[in-house]
């Protein structure tokens, strides 16, 4: 279902053509990285702290360079101290420790050997002495006064600190007068909510093969969301420049932010140069899970005051992220995120907390639903208690173009009322929810960003054409530029081949993230095919003997009057007599991403026997400005409304007293599978961003944002229970049943 | 941010001249020692509503308004 502002007005944008890679897809070609086999090839397997904080004392590797296989070892002594304030620090000690391992699986080195299991074999032989060193796990033990320092190296950002702390950002957000505003309200809520870290869960695990040559530049094939950032931080991992390092990205299986960063591109490379032969690393899952970065865990206190009619007056929120061994800026992001209330009155303050847990990682909205978990379950607590629809609730506050979020910016043109009229007015809400359940609503808020894109578009002799980028297509996104390519130069979607090109055969391009693919690097496509079409007039001009001025392009044609339509097809064969090949290329840094909202429906029973929750039927509404290719928006909706939902329900780290992860499989970590799930329904809310030649917003992240409190809330109505700690397993279920 | 107060003795609103951001924090520095590096890293600003990563040549007008963000990325 669409609810759209404007009727489309389309021949291509809009519609839904069979995706130009799900041939291969769905018959098993597709390409991943881990399907490469180059002759030669080694297999490279990893030696991992067993202890969460400890300085290494010795690593001898030489029982494992004799053994049989063996052709190559590193340590942190094969990779370059780039200095603490080098940007790529964090990452370059991270893939591989130096003097200190800051978490249970942090690597310490890899072997490369003629088979994996003779590189196991070697791992093993290798011994490392540590000297054991205190470590935390937890928000409140990292921030308790005399907790011990996690990273020696971590300053908190922007404020110039003169002592290395574990706090990596402490972010301070207010406006209005908060104190007075919950003196005048007639209704506070106020609650503590708690959040486990949860990981991105892709199938496909981190997996790369890299061949460094004899003249020094190395050849990468990886699965990644960027893979211009795999060669800069590859590159500087090993002290290389970019030029000797090209990357060409395989298939995803899967990202979700997880793959926006490298773990095991630079220990290849390294590898490779040392034994003169192709190195292939393909992470296990238990790998996957110990050292690859988590989201953070969470603990979030929110205060919202408001008037008996509904009027939320003030909001005050206390947030800190547990990011892991590394800093980063999760905390500052999650008060930023907060965007989706006018909210007069306004307090904030947000920590990003280290501790000795694998440094995390993005994950679609980073860092927002956390806080919408927090303050959309309040908000729904207190429209029960006002005994309000939570959508009207929602609505008579809902931020609009001109409110500012809490960073103080100003929304542009935003779709977050018209998200939940859509919702509202849906055959899901208006239908009576079913015996024994219970419905909840959420919503979610997120930025979107733009960022660098570069596109080459070639029209070909025989009138086809093909689009070339260097955004990885972890969502369709080449279906997205192949249909406003098709839409630009009234091509057939059909004849336009979209690529996706290693990092030597297109214009640099940021990574896949922010959900800015199909905006940023669409709007790079546009303006290609628009110079394009520019030529094309000109050729046609001369051709027609008339000036360039004269002629316009309409429905894949150049047109002027008095003569009949030059096709493009006709042009592109009388190329090589008008002025050579027909190609234009463009880049561009983009702005003026449109945030995106979206709004939640659910309903849901809880077995007051065992705990368990059952959703029965839910609806994602999300504004995604324009839908390019409505079936891969669904997608994107959907895939996170199942991942928000596995993250309220189920999905968490178990750590034990030491650190280590206790769950570090799909067995016992358990993420939502066809069977534990309803159809998710979608509605596409087109409110057009205008900043974007087609209006497009970006709809990878949001759709994960609402999740968690549109089930806290169903239960809340279903069992009487505030869930205020993620996840909502049956054990934690069952237990507040009992104590209710 | 709240937190940029202290680089300005507390001052929440403060005119400055710059034809482009970088301009503007350049001067800001010159004023308030230690607030254009705070400003500088985090590097994405909303200017007019859009937000722009690396904005330092960005041409601002008297009435802009400028609002230094996080340097946001995304899942």
């Amino acid at each position: 279902m669409t609810a759209t502002e404007n009727p489309p007005t389309y021949t291509w944008v809009g519609t839904r053509p069979i995706r130009h890679d799900g041939y291969d897809k769905v018959t098993g070609k597709a390409r991943f990285a881990a399907d490469l086999d180059l002759p030669g090839q080694l297999r490279a397997v990893y030696v991992r702290s067993p202890h969460a904080h400890a300085r290494i004392v010795s690593i001898n590797t030489a029982a494992a360079e004799a053994m049989p296989g063996v052709k190559a070892v590193v340590t942190g002594a094969d990779f370059p101290d780039l200095g603490a304030a080098d940007p790529e620090y964090d990452v370059s000690v991270n893939v591989m420790a130096r003097d200190t391992v800051y978490y249970h699986g942090h690597a310490v080195a890899a072997v490369a050997a003629t088979s994996r299991e003779l590189a196991a074999d070697a791992a093993a032989a290798i011994v490392v002495e540590y000297e054991e060193l205190p470590a935390v796990f937890t928000i409140d033990d990292a921030m308790a006064d005399g907790a011990p320092l996690v990273n020696e190296t971590n300053f908190t950002k922007f404020v110039k600190a003169d002592e290395p702390s574990n706090l990596s950002t402490i972010t301070n957000l207010e406006r209005g007068e908060v104190d007075d505003a919950f003196a005048a309200a007639d209704l506070v809520v106020e609650r503590e909510f708690t959040t486990a870290a949860v990981h991105q869960g892709y199938i496909e695990p981190h997996a790369c093969v890299v061949d460094t040559g004899a003249d020094g530049r190395a050849s990468v094939w990886c699965s990644s969301q960027g893979h211009f950032r795999v060669r800069s931080s590859t590159a500087a991992v090993l002290g290389w420049d970019v030029s000797r390092v090209k990357v060409t990205p395989a298939e995803i299986g899967g990202g979700f932010g997880g793959k926006t960063t490298i773990y095991i591109e630079p220990v290849a490379a390294r590898l490779s140069e040392m034994a003169g032969r192709p190195v292939k690393i393909v992470m296990t899952r238990d790998e996957v899970f110990r050292a690859t970065g988590p989201a953070p865990a969470s603990k979030v206190r929110v205060k919202v005051g408001a008037t008996n009619d509904g009027e939320l007056t003030a909001l005050e929120a206390w947030m800190a992220y547990n990011v892991g061994a590394f800093g980063n800026v999760a905390g500052l992001v999650g008060a930023m995120s907060v965007a989706s209330y006018k909210f007069p009155n306004l307090k904030l303050e947000a920590y990003s907390v280290l501790s000795n847990l694998p440094k995390s990682a993005a994950y679609r909205s980073p860092s927002a639903p956390h806080a919408a978990f927090a303050i959309e379950s309040v908000v729904d607590e207190i429209a029960q208690k006002l005994d309000i629809d939570p959508i009207e609730l929602r609505l008579k506050n809902a931020a609009v173009e001109g409110d500012v979020t809490a960073m103080g910016m100003p929304h542009p043109r935003i779709g977050f009322v018209e998200c939940l009229e859509a919702v509202r007015e849906s055959e899901h809400y208006q239908s009576p929810v079913p015996d024994g359940a219970a419905r909840g609503i959420a919503a979610g808020f997120w930025f979107n960003i733009g960022e660098q894109s570069s596109a080459t578009v070639h029209v070909n002799e025989d009138g086809t054409a093909t689009v070339i980028t260097g955004s990885p297509d972890i969502g369709g996104s080449r279906a997205s530029m192949a249909l406003m390519a098709a839409e630009e130069l009234g091509l057939d979607v059909n004849s336009i081949t979209p690529l996706v090109a290693d990092t030597e055969s297109v214009g640099f391009t940021d990574t896949t993230e922010g959900s800015r693919t199909t905006f940023a690097t669409g709007m790079a496509v546009v303006q290609a095919c628009r110079d394009l079409i520019d030529d094309m007039r000109s050729r046609a001009a001369t051709t027609l003997s008339v000036d360039v001025g004269e002629v316009i392009w309409a429905d894949g044609a150049a047109v002027a009057e008095g003569h009949d339509p030059v096709p493009l097809a006709s042009i592109a064969a009388q190329s090589k007599r008008t002025g050579g090949p027909l190609t234009a290329s463009a880049s561009l840094n983009a702005a003026g991403a449109g945030p995106s909202f979206a709004v939640h429906c659910g309903d849901l029973a809880v077995d007051e026997e065992t705990g368990h929750t059952k959703v029965l039927r839910y609806t994602a509404a999300q504004d995604a400005g324009t839908a390019i290719h409505p079936s891969y928006v669904e997608g994107q909706l959907q895939g996170g409304s199942v991942q928000g939902i596995g993250w309220a329900l189920n999905e968490e780290y178990v750590l034990n007293d030491d650190g280590s992860l206790d769950n570090a499989s799909f067995l016992d970590y358990r993420i939502p599978v066809a069977s534990d799930l309803p159809m998710i329904e979608t509605i596409i809310v087109e409110v057009p961003n205008p900043s974007h030649p087609y209006g497009v917003r970006g709809v990878g992240e949001t759709g994960i944002v609402p999740p968690m409190a549109t089930i806290a809330n169903a239960i809340s109505r279903a069992a009487g229970i505030r869930m205020t700690a993620l996840p909502m397993s049956p054990p934690h279920v069952l237990t507040a049943l009992n104590e209710r | 941010m709240t937190d940029h107060r202290r680089f300005t003795d507390g001052e929440a609103v403060i005119e400055v001249d710059g034809a482009t951001v970088g301009a503007v924090i350049a001067e800001l520095e010159r004023r308030y020692p230690g607030l254009g590096e705070a400003l500088t890293e985090g590097s994405s600003a909303g200017i007019n509503g859009e937000i722009h990563a690396e904005p330092e040549f960005v041409a601002v007008a008297p009435d802009t308004d400028i609002y230094f963000v996080a340097p946001l990325a995304g899942g």
